[in-house]
């Protein structure tokens, strides 16, 4: 091992370390869930506050080309719970119901996300 | 350590015969379902002829290679979508192996992969903060940044190993490469 490959598996373990720090932090400091902002392209959709929801209801976001993905909400939570792309990543993620992660469908260009409703610039994104 | 190119057919036969090899595996691994609920994640096993041919052939022709690979695999899977995903994230990882091919020898590719994984995944969230106006993606990041080292280092020693069994069938990079460092 010389020592350049010394320096770079040095860069490495460090960034991995670090996005495991990250990750870590994020779990044992999860933002409380107030307001789901879905939006499509940039744009907003809607914005619901998930405190405020009594009934479970759905529905259907539609996209270019017949892109469809059905959101379902739920007293605290929501979720993706179909959609025509084809690898159903937005679906299998589930229910969220923190500002950890948001739900990403790339291929239908639709993104939810959980915030506090203050500020919103996500640390991650600094 | 300029490549000089073997004659044409002989050339344009390899790279032909790589980028199909790719497209194989691309297109295999596609069907194959990733248990991770993570957009991004996955082995990207068609980079070990990527890391392979970056390596072995020279900078040039892995772009080569590589741009066909990306463009053949969004067509045959019909999501256009990912194929700038894939260019946003194969350019910038193509950026890091050449950047990294001069520090590092054949001997260190299990290190240069997962390197150059880690930029590709970065590649491929900026493309979709991009693509959709957010920078929300990035809380994917470190994630993907996990996620890209571990499978940067599964395809970084698949073509380690790829290319000592090549070079000891005497298929490998020796023919065209004498005198480099390394070996």
């Amino acid at each position: 091992m010389n020592k350049q490959t010394k320096i770079l598996a040095g860069v490495l373990i460090a960034v991995v370390l670090l996005s495991a720090g990250v990750l870590a932090w994020r779990k044992l400091n999860p933002e409380p869930a107030r307001i789901a902002k879905i939006s499509q392209k940039g744009q907003v959709l809607q914005e619901i506050d998930l405190t405020q929801v009594k009934e479970p209801y759905s529905f259907v976001i539609e996209g270019e080309d017949g892109a469809l993905n059905t959101v379902q909400v739920e007293p605290g939570r929501i979720c993706i719970s179909e959609a025509s792309c084809p690898d159903q990543i937005c679906v299998h993620q589930g229910w969220i119901s923190d500002g950890s992660e948001p739900i990403v469908c790339l291929p239908n260009q639709v993104i939810i996300q959980i915030t506090g409703g203050g500020s919103q610039v996500d640390a991650a994104a600094g | 350590m300029t490549q000089r190119p073997v004659n044409g057919a002989r050339r344009l036969t390899r790279l032909a015969l790589l980028t199909a090899i790719a497209l194989t595996i691309f297109m295999v691994e596609a069907q194959i379902p990733v248990a991770v609920p993570i957009p991004g994640v996955k082995l990207g096993l068609a980079n070990i002829v990527t890391v392979y041919t970056v390596f072995a052939l020279g900078a040039g022709d892995a772009l080569l290679v590589l741009l066909c690979r990306v463009f053949l695999g969004a067509v045959f899977s019909g999501q256009m979508m990912t194929l700038l995903y894939s260019l946003g994230g194969g350019l910038l990882c193509w950026l890091a192996m050449v950047g990294l091919k001069q520090m590092l020898t054949v001997r260190q590719i299990w290190l240069c992969s997962p390197l150059a994984a880690i930029c590709h995944n970065l590649g491929q969230l900026l493309v979709a903060a991009g693509v959709m106006k957010t920078w929300a993606v990035l809380a994917y990041l470190p994630y993907l940044v996990i996620a890209g080292a571990g499978a940067g280092l599964f395809t970084g020693l698949c073509a380690q190993f790829l290319m000592q069994r090549l070079d000891r069938l005497g298929l490998g990079r020796k023919e065209e490469n004498h005198g480099t460092k390394g070996h």
